[in-house]
């Protein structure tokens, strides 16, 4: 069941951290970022309008990414995200810090192994 | 579809930029139009596909605003940094800031929690104010801990408070050690004549000079009262009130000049301030008789020494107030010993004046506030349980809101914000919330105490200098910082207590787990109990009070009107020969009888000596015969009437014959007793024909009337005599009138009539004497009102507790009550299990309620008047007011559950 659990605040951590990793090999469109998330969580994790576009803009915003519209020949013409040198860093960062607090949460809670 | 256009049409003007927003459109188009094209591959029929797609743009104005917000560089963030080392003072001062945008965007939320918090802390601040005023304020005496009463006692009447004769005056102040002052004092009625206008009544106290040394009176001008000014020959002389200075005299000098005071030349020695009769009146009201004008807004104006001799006032007489200062260091019960031994000699030494006379000794502090005391705290306990109920109220709310917020505690905490941090957050939100209330509570406690001070009696102390100020404030902004400490720890520990993971996982925790839910249920349960016990005491009162309007006071108040009548002994002298007698004033009451009989509608007129709310005096007696048995009796109350007094109040004749011109000869001297004296007396034999004693002599009884309760409605109606006023004259009269017409009308003609016969005589009290009776209950119906309307708040508050707690459980089972439903379960069901809670809520409260409004009903009983705390018929109607609240707040969450769609339900998630 797809549970949106993710509120503002949580997006400011760990949703951040989701849409950069994603951008980080390749650009993406925002609903390829939605339902990549939601795949690759098995359906855990799921997107909607309301919290996956302006949490994008937020990121453009802040130059973390950047978006561009890209025309294909027989395709619609859409807005491709991608990471930035200063993203790059920050994803750098996030990782870091993630690692550790769950590395934490594993060591207080065995959440690893559950 | 054109996805375009849906989007354009449901979201326009999202940033203010319209190229910008025209991109943000075709993006969103995109989103839809390949989440639609997705679900038909996948087979679904063209209007499930639609529906998909169209859901994700349902709640518009939120993705519009929260769009809005992440498309525009923001010279803030919401949340303050949560770094370790920032200046405290910026830091509190963004937490502050912080907290009032976060109000500003719940404005239901904020007003809701401001105002019922207000009221909560409004009524408190009011109801301090006045215990505050009137109770803790210290006491205008010099070392009040030191002002003693001393009281004479009667063993044989049961009497505690008496005032003491003249000799034992002089008796005690000579041989007391304990006491190292005492002085004497008693009222007096002074008739004074200004240099203009008509004669006014002003209340008196004659004083010995310790008085106002032993109150610490100081004169604003002239000089204090000497010894020598008590001398029994001395020149007259009188102190005034600053307030008779000013009004009647402007306030020039008036030191060494003379005034008239019943017809007596007095020299003005000084002027003392308008607070020194501070007391005076709950003194006397505390006496067990002890003239005094019985009138609670009396204000003493004059003050002349009282010249006493024991020539004048013998032993057998109870005129004078005792008031002394305990010796330095001396205990109240070291003094009630030594004056005890002192009486206990003087009764050995007097026996035929003193027999069975003791004395108690009593802190002036407690005469004065003793009686006020009660009633106050009661409210001020029924206003604490307000104030209870508000923040139960409010707290409701903040569960309701911090579970919501219980995510961002998590996450921040998580994320390596100190626990203090977050407290501090927390607080400040809590604080700005709190201190809001605080202004509108100052607000609210202003006009509370400007109607308190409306219909409050007139008797209790410093009522008129109730007002808001400093200390009210500091209460109520104390409260108010308790409360935001309290409410502020409540999610941080929630948070806490909460594992992380499953809080991140989990919607159920974050909307409001079991624990939150349970906690709001205890709440409920808390202010319903709390709600049963002030309904019950208001209810309990109400009935007092009804049961006090409408108990027979034996006499007839309707279409009866009241006037109260001063005649000076200098034109109308009594003479003691043995028995008062006063051709002047037996000729001018025969003349006013005459004259307002006459008068156009006057159906019956009597004169008394006292009316019938005035409790008068009271003295021994015996049964002729019987004296034996009369050592341990009660006294009996003197009432001095003319004949037609029962004809015009209604007194009925139980036995024999009422008075007339017969039994004004002191040779007859015939009076007529009162049932309670029948009954209690002469409980088999006819009383008609026997003879009682007192003042020295015997009387005849000629018959038997009805009993007068002129002790107030609320005491059993007392033992009287009534013996006719021409044979006993008295210098204060009381003018009844029964009449067909108007009273007012009557009120004019019957001063007039009083004019025509004398000019200078003074004329008060002049009302109806159903007033007369209202005015006596004034102290019940205050605290029955102000109970009454804490009761109806306290609904108010439980009905919105309920009704607020149900709402918020639909709200969170919305999805479970839509699965229900669409599984098929009807309405009804879901109608029931909602009900079923509101009702066991409701009824878990109402006994725990129950209990305690019984066990604390105890603290009721002396304030209740024909009524017990445990009145069935009363707690039936509280069951009833409750209920019928209680089903109303539950049937409106219920009937929202009830119209549930599930399919928006289930979409919601």
């Amino acid at each position: 069941m797809a549970v949106n659990v993710f509120s503002r605040e949580v997006k400011k951590g760990s949703a951040e951290l989701m849409i950069l990793a994603l951008l980080e090999g390749r650009s993406r469109h925002g609903y390829e970022i939605g339902k990549q998330i939601e795949a690759r969580s098995n359906g855990a994790i799921s997107f909607q309008i309301a919290s996956l576009y302006p949490m994008l803009y937020r990121l453009e915003r802040r130059g973390w990414i950047e978006g561009r519209w890209v025309e294909k020949s027989g395709e619609r013409r859409r807005r491709f995200y991608r990471l930035t040198a200063e993203g790059r860093q920050v994803l750098k960062r996030q990782r870091s810090f993630w690692n550790e607090f769950v590395e934490a949460l594993d060591r207080v809670a065995g959440i690893r192994h559950a | 579809m054109q996805w375009h256009d849906y989007v354009r049409e449901r979201l326009s003007d999202i940033t203010g930029d319209a190229a910008r927003d025209e991109e943000i459109v075709e993006e969103l188009a995109q989103h839809l139009a390949q989440r639609y094209d997705e679900a038909r591959q996948a087979g679904a029929p063209h209007e499930r596909a639609l529906a998909m797609a169209t859901g994700e743009l349902r709640e518009r104005a939120q993705i519009a605003r929260l769009i809005r917000e992440a498309d525009r560089p923001r010279p803030h963030r919401p949340m303050p940094p949560a770094s370790r080392r920032v200046n405290m003072l910026s830091d509190l001062w963004l937490d502050v800031r912080y907290a009032g945008r976060l109000l500003r965007r719940t404005p239901g939320f904020t007003a809701a929690a401001v105002l019922t918090l207000a009221l909560g802390i409004g009524v408190t601040m009011a109801i301090f104010n006045v215990i505050d005023t009137v109770l803790l304020r210290t006491v205008p005496y010099p070392e009040s801990q030191r002002l003693v009463m001393l009281w004479e006692t009667d063993r044989a009447s049961g009497t505690e408070r008496e005032p003491a004769s003249f000799p034992d005056f002089i008796d005690f102040k000579a041989r007391s050690r304990t006491l190292d002052r005492i002085g004497a004092f008693m009222p007096v009625d002074a008739n004074l004549q200004p240099d203009q206008g008509d004669p006014m009544r002003v209340a008196g106290l004659a004083v010995t000079p310790e008085i106002p040394d032993i109150l610490g009176i100081r004169t604003i001008v002239g000089r204090a009262m000497s010894a020598a000014d008590d001398q029994p020959q001395a020149p007259a002389t009188a102190l005034i009130s600053q307030r008779l200075w000013r009004t009647a005299y402007g306030g020039r000098d008036l030191v060494g000049r003379t005034i008239r005071i019943n017809d007596r030349v007095r020299t003005v020695i000084g002027v003392v301030p308008a607070n020194a009769d501070f007391g005076v009146v709950q003194i006397l009201a505390a006496a067990d008789y002890g003239g005094g004008t019985g009138d609670p807004r009396m204000q003493v104006d004059v003050w002349i020494p009282l010249q006493g001799d024991s020539k004048r006032f013998p032993r057998t007489t109870h005129p004078t107030l005792l008031a002394g200062r305990l010796a330095p260091g001396v205990v109240v019960s070291a003094a009630q010993d030594e004056l005890a031994k002192i009486a206990a000699d003087l009764e050995e030494q007097y026996r035929a004046d003193n027999d069975k006379r003791g004395v108690s000794i009593q802190l002036v502090r407690d005469v004065v506030f003793g009686p006020v005391e009660p009633p106050l705290l009661l409210l001020m306990a029924a206003v604490a349980l307000i104030l209870l109920m508000a923040c139960a109220n409010v707290a409701n709310l903040l569960l309701t809101r911090s579970t919501r917020r219980l995510r961002e505690v998590a996450v921040r905490s998580a994320l390596g914000a100190e626990t203090m941090r977050l407290v501090r957050q927390f607080v400040a939100e809590n604080v700005v919330l709190a201190m809001s209330a605080v202004g509108v509570a100052f607000v609210l406690a202003f006009g509370v105490l400007r109607t308190l001070v409306a219909i409050a009696p007139a008797d209790i102390p410093r009522i008129a200098a109730i007002g808001l100020d400093m200390r009210s404030l500091l209460v109520g902004v104390g409260c108010a910082g308790v409360i935001a400490l309290l409410f502020s720890l409540v999610p941080v520990a929630q948070a806490r207590w909460t594992a992380l993971p499953s809080l991140l996982k989990s919607e159920e925790r974050v909307t409001g787990g079991v624990d939150a839910r349970r906690l709001r249920s205890v709440l409920v349960i808390a202010e319903v109990a709390l709600a049963v016990v002030l309904v019950t005491g208001a209810g309990l009162l109400i009935k007092s009070f009804w049961q006090l309007r409408t108990t027979d006071p034996g006499f007839q108040v309707a279409s009866t009107l009241k006037l109260q009548l001063q005649l000076p002994q200098s034109r109308y002298p009594i003479q003691a020969n043995p028995m008062p007698t006063s051709a002047a004033i037996e000729r001018f009451n025969r003349e006013l009888l005459q004259r307002v009989a006459s008068l156009p509608g006057v159906q019956k007129t009597a004169l008394a000596a006292n009316h019938p709310l005035d409790r008068g005096f009271a003295s021994s007696f015996i049964v002729v015969g019987r004296e034996a048995e009369g050592a341990n009796w009660p006294e009996i109350s003197i009432r001095r009437v003319s004949p037609d007094y029962f004809a015009a109040l209604g007194v009925p004749l139980v036995r024999g014959r009422l008075l007339d011109d017969r039994d004004r000869l002191m040779s007859s001297r015939g009076v007529v007793i009162n049932r309670a004296v029948m009954d209690r007396f002469f409980p088999s034999a006819d009383p008609v024909g026997h003879q009682i004693g007192f003042w020295g002599m015997p009387w005849t009884i000629v018959g038997v009337v009805g009993t007068e309760r002129f002790q107030g409605i609320a005491k059993d109606p007392p033992i009287a005599v009534y013996l006719p006023l021409d044979l006993v004259p008295s210098n204060v009269e009381s003018v009844l009138v029964r009449t067909a017409g108007d009273l007012s009308t009557l009120a004019s003609a019957v001063r007039a009539v009083v004019r025509e016969l004398d000019p200078a005589m003074v004329v008060y009290g002049v009302e109806p004497l159903e007033e007369t009776l209202a005015e006596s209950l004034i102290e019940q119906r205050f605290l029955m009102t102000l109970l009454a309307a804490l009761a109806a708040l306290a609904l108010a508050l439980a009905a919105v507790g309920i009704h607020g707690v149900l709402t918020c459980n639909v709200a969170q089972q919305r999805r479970e009550i839509g699965v229900r439903m669409a599984l098929g379960a009807d309405g009804h069901r879901v109608l029931r299990g909602v009900v079923a809670q509101g009702v066991r809520l409701t009824g878990v409260g109402l006994i725990v309620g129950f209990a305690a409004a019984i066990a604390m009903g105890r603290f009721l009983t002396g304030l209740l008047f024909g009524v017990t705390p445990t009145d069935v018929p009363t707690l039936v109607a509280v069951i009833a007011v409750l209920g019928a609240v209680a089903a109303f707040s539950i049937w409106l969450p219920a009937r929202r559950a009830v119209r549930v769609d599930p399919l928006v339900a289930l979409r919601q998630e």
